[in-house]
């Protein structure tokens, strides 16, 4: 379980503070999302979780142990990350996965860390690309490939920071679906900072909306209404429900 | 394993070409101290020293030149980036334009060998400046946690200085110390000798012995801090130590020889175009292609200078430009 308790951070001692007194709880096996307008600190919060970013203030812990004393390898054996802007480094897919076990051998990948990654690269359906360049794959290829690095680690805590960005929406539905079946197959938590409020109400268990670095609501899906979305996007929206289930809708005027 | 027989290859093949005009059946003789006095003092006293130079030099600035583009992120990161030659020549101007400091050996003249009072003190100046121009960086950029930017900037900053100062020193100096203050920066060498090689060797030794052990963590590298950084890898950490130890072999090896451009450059680019980026593979690749390219580079400056060697450091350019623009230009392993 991950708990955050007044997490302040700003990026130098002259700039304002980008996240401020924030709070945030998330279970095992269940799907948070953070959303929010472009700016508002979704991905900085993600870097604070894992420790890509040091936090000014506050506290950090997965299942009560501190995480911002904790090592970079201990961190990274808890929690693991699938980032928003994809580079590998012109390896293979299979050497690429297994960077993800660097937590685990340090110098020189084992049995078991190969065992480990040919399960993973089994159970996601991307034995036949093993050998492949991962240069040569498709944005929605290689977000899956990042996955499978994440999946490696064999964290307790998987974090995709806007996961569907560059997808389409083919490719958007395939990821979601490896977000929602780790979740739920291997009991892990997951964070994903998304901007779709759609798409966050078809996997979230739980929502924390931000806006200027302050998390304004939190709950689960009765926290998306119409007045928390106008003040947390400055947009209007409607939203309806079909087959009682929220559909948002865009009630604003678009000139 | 290729390009380990090509480097022993072309090792014999520098044995026996010079210019001295001995005799592939003379330099033979010499290996086995047979033959006359002076082919076997050519042969032991400067060609083998010459050649395990180039082997040691040559591997030392182009596994330098990888990790220093690994590192930044930088395709024109080379093995000086950090000020290192530059500092280096601002040492040996110094101590040959100020102090008169340790005598020159080019290593082209055999009497030069004779008069010498202090060979060591140029170089160990040369080496002192230019350590002291890589902590001088390296302290700066630990303020803004090596963010490759400013490590590139840094460094062009700090070698701008040394620049400048050299530009002071020579404007004082006089004719003859002008001269050997510019002929010591051509890259030489002649200069080597069995005890600066083995200095070479064991700092570039322990150098790519801990550039390999770390060869995964450069290869999540690779992928951009962040990634790194949440796959449990210290990245400052990382990027300090492997900066420092190729700035230092980069040091050793300028501070004994001379400036010998592009090996850091040209080597590492075409080993990442044929045998791609993992480390495991382009360190010691990388290693092997720079003896490779320097021995050749050597070894056709010593038989086409007529009677004196040319400065290597312009063949390696001069040789390797063209080949290194047909590399880029080609669409092969793309």
């Amino acid at each position: 379980m991950l708990e955050i308790n007044k997490l302040c951070f700003r990026y130098s001692r002259r700039s304002p503070f980008v996240l401020r007194d924030v709070d945030l709880v998330l279970a095992d096996g269940e799907i948070g999302i953070i959303l929010g307008k472009n700016g508002s600190g979704k991905t900085t919060l993600c870097k604070n979780v894992l420790g890509i970013l040091k936090p000014v203030s506050g506290s950090l812990r997965f299942d009560g142990e501190d995480l911002i004393r904790m090592s970079r390898r201990e961190r990274a054996r808890r929690i693991a990350y699938v980032p928003q802007n994809i580079q590998f480094g012109a390896l293979s897919v299979y050497d690429s996965i297994l960077a993800g076990r660097i937590s685990y051998f340090a110098y020189r990948a084992g049995k078991e860390d190969e065992e480990i990654v040919e399960k993973v690269l089994d159970d996601m359906g991307l034995t036949s690309f093993a050998d492949r360049n991962v240069e040569e794959l498709s944005g929605g290829e290689r977000q899956k490939i990042a996955i499978a690095r994440a999946l490696v680690q064999e964290p307790r805590m998987l974090i995709f920071d806007e996961p569907t960005g560059n997808l389409d929406i083919a490719n958007e539905q395939l990821i979601l679906a490896e977000a929602r079946r780790a979740a739920a197959e291997k009991h892990i938590g997951i964070l994903i900072s998304l901007h779709d409020l759609n798409q966050a109400l078809e996997i979230g268990d739980r929502f924390f909306l931000i806006k200027n670095g302050r998390i304004l609501y939190t709950g689960g899906k009765e926290v998306i209404t119409e007045a928390a979305i106008r003040e947390v996007f400055d947009a209007e929206v409607r939203i309806v429900e079909i087959d009682h289930k929220k559909i948002i809708i865009n009630g604003g005027k678009i000139s | 394993m290729l390009l380990l027989i090509a480097v022993i290859l072309l090792a014999f093949a520098g044995l026996f070409i010079g210019s001295s005009h001995m005799t592939m059946r003379d330099s033979f003789g010499a290996l086995f101290k047979k033959g006359n006095a002076a082919q076997v003092r050519i042969l032991w006293n400067i060609r083998i020293p010459r050649i395990l130079a180039a082997i040691i030099a040559g591997a030392g600035l182009s596994v330098s030149g990888l990790i220093m583009q690994t590192n930044l992120n930088n395709p024109m990161a080379s093995p000086a980036t950090l000020g290192v030659s530059n500092a280096a020549v601002f040492g040996a101007n110094l101590s040959i334009i100020a102090f008169a400091g340790g005598f020159l050996s080019t290593g082209n003249n055999l009497n030069h060998y004779a008069v010498g009072a202090n060979p060591y003190a140029t170089s160990l100046v040369a080496f002192l400046f230019s350590t002291l121009s890589i902590l001088v960086i390296l302290g700066l950029c630990r303020l803004r946690s090596f963010q490759p930017d400013v490590v590139v900037l840094a460094g062009i900053a700090v070698g701008s200085v040394w620049t400048a100062a050299t530009t002071i020193l020579q404007f004082y100096a006089t004719d003859v110390g002008l001269s050997a203050a510019v002929i010591w920066t051509f890259g030489d060498l002649g200069r080597a000798a069995y005890r600066t090689d083995l200095i070479m060797a064991v700092v570039v030794l322990a150098g790519a012995l801990y550039f390999y052990a770390v060869s995964w963590r450069l290869n999540a590298l690779l992928g951009g801090d962040a990634a790194a950084k949440s796959m449990g890898v210290n990245v400052e950490l990382l990027r300090f130590s492997s900066m420092l130890a190729a700035s230092l072999i980069t040091a050793v090896c300028v501070s004994y020889l001379g400036i010998i451009g592009f090996v850091g450059i040209i080597c590492p680019h075409v080993v990442k175009r044929l045998l791609g980026y993992d480390h495991r593979i382009s360190i010691p690749a990388s290693l092997l292609s720079g003896s490779i390219l320097l021995l050749l580079a050597d070894t056709l400056s010593r038989s086409i200078g007529n009677g004196s060697a040319l400065p290597v450091g312009a063949i390696t350019s001069l040789a390797g430009a063209p080949f290194f623009l047909a590399i880029i230009f080609s669409r092969k392993g793309e």
